[in-house]
């Protein structure tokens, strides 16, 4: 059998780490051996006290990141990797974990330094994510900002800058003929696996495979409807995002009945928010249940999220905190099934947005005939158990 | 040979890395397996020889200082760096314990790294702390506040230890071990060195077996020699964000001194306000050994240099920019050896402190004072006498085999 590490380098949502944990236990069902290194320890600890987990290496970041970056190429460089000295030293502690650990296979959920340290290492890799972190690799890498015009040229200066960085740390360590020789080349690697589906892939569909969200929709506290009044909203938010409390009262001015699961939110405060329509709670819950009888889901436009909600035939009201949310929910948008506010756009009227939602009937039409509605995912463990066959 | 694994854990800058990298030169030398596990690795470029170790990133929070107020004590420390979080924490020691399970060290040197040793203690590893008086709080509980420019809420305080041992019991017990009794307890160890002098004891003097002097490095850098000229020999070594730097820079072109400034990525127009035949802008760390033997006054922001140029009877003006180096900024005022500025100060303070340390004679007089107390303090036997206390205690915990006695007769 064979011994898999898994690395989460970037990315601050606690989403890598329940994805990762999901199909290591997959992995581990098979009999393979599994390891982690995270770049947040609280998840790990958080779980079973005999899994193995390492500190993920860390890199300086700039005084000056960019806060709209252009192509992945630019949010490594917001996160160091453009300091070929910092670098050099986050790949060595990479090496280490390698040497220590001994793996078979590497696979990396948004671990760009991973992904480099094991090139030079020659260890087998594997990216796994839901689209954002593993960009289609082109030259010039693509812009995120598909909609605003930037110049080709633009993008390769960015790439360069990257790879500079990148070449100057192999440089140091010696392995100059393992360099990557492109951008491009930076976010490659032996298998792409991509836990979503092409219809909302935020880089759009692309040859590659395609296995679904890997969190599991009946994971979580098992709630129900209660009466049958409607509309049902189900709402998966933050508690922290600063719309929070205005959507929640909002979901109680329209809804029948409302359900809102913001894990993190303190018990009382939940308690103190519910009223005798609208359930707030401080924990996750299971999604299937619910979204079977639910007739609208706002959330953050989370890709698992709305992969569970369109497989279910639910329309979307979306609220992205940031661009990978906002880029699944252009495509959610785009192919009717949801409404959307951009993250830097002015709050509505929530009240009027989610009645809008529910009044049109076209949005209940196209998520019903959504080409998502009771797709399955495929384990992504089997996936990676065949590769490792091969 | 013995494994020896390195753990520096909280705070920044070099400080950490050259004093781990000096202690770990004269391991290996002995034949010694290290390993650095580090808070932060772009430093290792700084230091070629440790090629030759094995490198890890040292396990550290998210979220650090997150919705803190300033520290007051070593716990609000530890609660801003994971400790606030139980499950953090326990996903910390468990990353710590991955580390040490899978390298398997004889030995931990923690230097200032809680969390590494709340680890190496579940794991029952041999282990010691290594550095000075603010990474090694005195063991009382609860543990005494650092802070002493303000009032300290010890209640709060009192809060903040109960919330960090809590979450390190938590995390303990989720891994088999003991529960600590008060979190004094998790410095418990193989033994502690405590490297600085009582005078500058960031705690105040406190009850001890011993101090083991300034972690500093003299033999290392560049060979500068000073400029010609008659003004006293002033060295800078400070940063530049330093806030008051134009001021300072202003002040030192004005007054008729010799400077040697080590400022590292000064810019081009900053030194060309520098240039003249009295003052030398240096690229490179300085070697220290001869010519701190001829240094009048130190500015820096406060770190170890200042101890170890006290050790010439160096005073110093120090520009402090956290805790730490404010607490021997204050300890080297009560000395009468050296001044200090606080972050706002402005131009006028600057320039008057700088006068004053500079024509008032006391300054010197009393690191003079403070140098003879300490005649035979040598950074190179400090390390000497730590690596040999260092294969004593292996030897006991039979790391390491005793060293065979020489057969009579001639020797080999």
């Amino acid at each position: 059998m064979a011994r898999v590490f898994f690395a989460w380098e970037l990315g601050g949502d606690l989403g890598h780490a329940r994805r990762v944990l999901a199909v290591a236990h997959g992995l581990r069902a098979l009999g393979h051996e599994t390891a982690f290194a995270f770049r947040d320890l609280t998840a790990l600890g958080a779980s079973d006290a005999s899994l193995e987990g390492f500190a993920a290496p860390w890199l300086a970041q700039p005084a000056l990141p960019n806060a709209s970056p252009l192509n992945a190429s630019e949010i490594l460089l917001n996160r160091g990797f453009g300091d070929g000295q910092g670098l050099a030293g986050a790949l060595r502690a990479w090496r280490g974990l390698f040497d220590l650990w001994k793996p078979d296979l590497l696979v990396a959920d948004f671990a760009p330094g991973a992904l480099l340290a094991a090139r030079a290492a020659g260890l087998k890799r594997i990216a796994l994510g839901s689209g954002f972190s593993t960009p289609p690799a082109r030259d010039p890498m693509p812009a995120l900002r598909s909609w605003t015009a930037i110049e080709d040229g633009a993008l390769r200066t960015l790439d360069t800058r990257l790879l500079t960085g990148v070449r100057d740390a192999f440089a140091r360590l010696e392995k100059t003929d393992a360099a990557p020789a492109s951008a491009a080349e930076l976010f490659r690697a032996e298998g792409e696996l991509l836990c979503t589906w092409p219809e909302i892939d935020p880089f759009g569909p692309r040859e590659a495979d395609y296995v679904g969200p890997q969190d599991d929709a009946g994971d979580g506290a098992r709630e129900a409807w209660r009466g049958e009044r409607r509309p049902r909203i189900l709402a998966y938010l933050k508690p922290r995002d600063q719309r929070f409390a205005a959507v929640v009262g909002a979901i109680g001015a329209v809804a029948g009945e409302g359900i809102v699961a913001a894990p993190g939110l303190p018990a009382p405060h939940a308690q103190s928010l519910s009223t005798a329509t609208v359930r707030v709670l401080g924990g996750p819950v299971a999604l299937a249940p619910l979204l079977a009888g639910a007739d609208l889901c706002v959330c953050h436009s989370g890709p698992g999220t709305v992969a569970h909600a369109l497989a279910a035939g639910v329309p979307l009201a979306l609220l992205p905190q940031q661009l990978e949310q906002y880029l699944v929910g252009r495509r959610v948008v785009t192919s009717g099934c949801g409404v959307m506010v951009a993250p830097d756009a002015p709050a509505p009227e929530f009240d009027a947005w989610l009645a809008q939602a529910l009044a049109q009937p076209s949005l209940r039409a196209a998520a019903t005939a959504s080409p998502l509605v009771g797709r399955k995912p495929e384990s992504a463990a089997a996936w990676i158990a065949a590769r490792l066959a091969q | 040979m013995a494994r020896i694994a390195f753990a520096w854990e909280l705070g920044g800058e070099y400080g950490h890395v050259m004093s781990c990298a000096g202690l770990a030169g004269g391991l290996d030398a002995h034949g010694h397996r290290i390993a650095f596990m580090f808070r932060e690795l772009r430093q290792l470029a700084m230091i070629p020889e440790a090629r030759a170790y094995d490198v890890f990133q040292a396990p550290r929070s998210m979220r650090e200082g997150e919705g803190m107020e300033l520290p007051a004590g070593y716990a609000d420390i530890m609660l801003g760096c994971g400790f606030a979080r139980p499950a953090e924490a326990a996903g910390m020691v468990g990353a710590w314990r991955s580390l040490f399970r899978r390298w398997q060290p004889d030995l931990v040197i923690a230097d200032f790294a809680p969390t590494a040793l709340l680890a190496a203690r579940s794991l029952n590893l041999a282990r010691v702390t290594y550095g000075n008086g603010f990474f090694l709080p005195p063991r009382t509980a609860p543990l005494p506040p650092f802070r002493f420019d303000a009032p300290v809420d010890l209640a709060r305080l009192a809060q903040s230890e109960a919330a960090v041992l809590a979450s390190a019991n938590a995390a303990l017990a989720r891994f088999g071990a003991a529960p600590l009794a008060r979190l004094a307890d998790l410095f418990d160890g193989d033994d502690d060195f405590l490297c600085t002098f009582p005078e500058l004891d960031h705690y105040g003097t406190r009850e001890t077996s011993g101090y083991w002097g300034p972690r500093v490095r003299f033999d290392r850098g560049t060979e500068v020699t000073w400029p010609q000229g008659t003004g006293k020999r002033i060295f800078v070594y400070v940063k530049t964000n330093l806030p008051q730097l134009d001021a300072l820079l202003d002040v030192l072109v004005r007054s008729p001194h010799r400077i040697v400034a080590y400022i590292p990525g000064l810019d081009a127009e900053r030194r060309r306000r520098l240039a003249d035949r009295r003052r030398i802008v240096v690229d490179r760390p300085v070697k220290l050994e001869r010519f701190l033997r001829e240094c009048d006054l130190l500015i820096s922001h406060g770190g170890e240099i200042s101890a170890g140029a006290l050790t010439y009877g160096v005073p110093s003006l120090v520009f402090p920019t956290h805790y730490e180096q404010f607490a021997t900024a204050r300890r080297l005022e009560q000395l009468g050896a050296g001044g200090w500025l606080p972050p706002n100060a402005q131009h006028a303070q600057v320039a008057h402190a700088f006068t004053q340390v500079t024509t008032d004679p006391r300054y010197a007089a009393n690191a003079r004072t403070f140098a003879q107390r300490y005649p035979a303090f040598s950074p190179n036997e400090q390390r000497r006498r730590i690596v040999a206390r260092i294969e004593a205690l292996l030897r006991d915990r039979g790391a390491i085999l005793p060293t065979t006695p020489t057969p009579t007769g001639k020797p080999r």
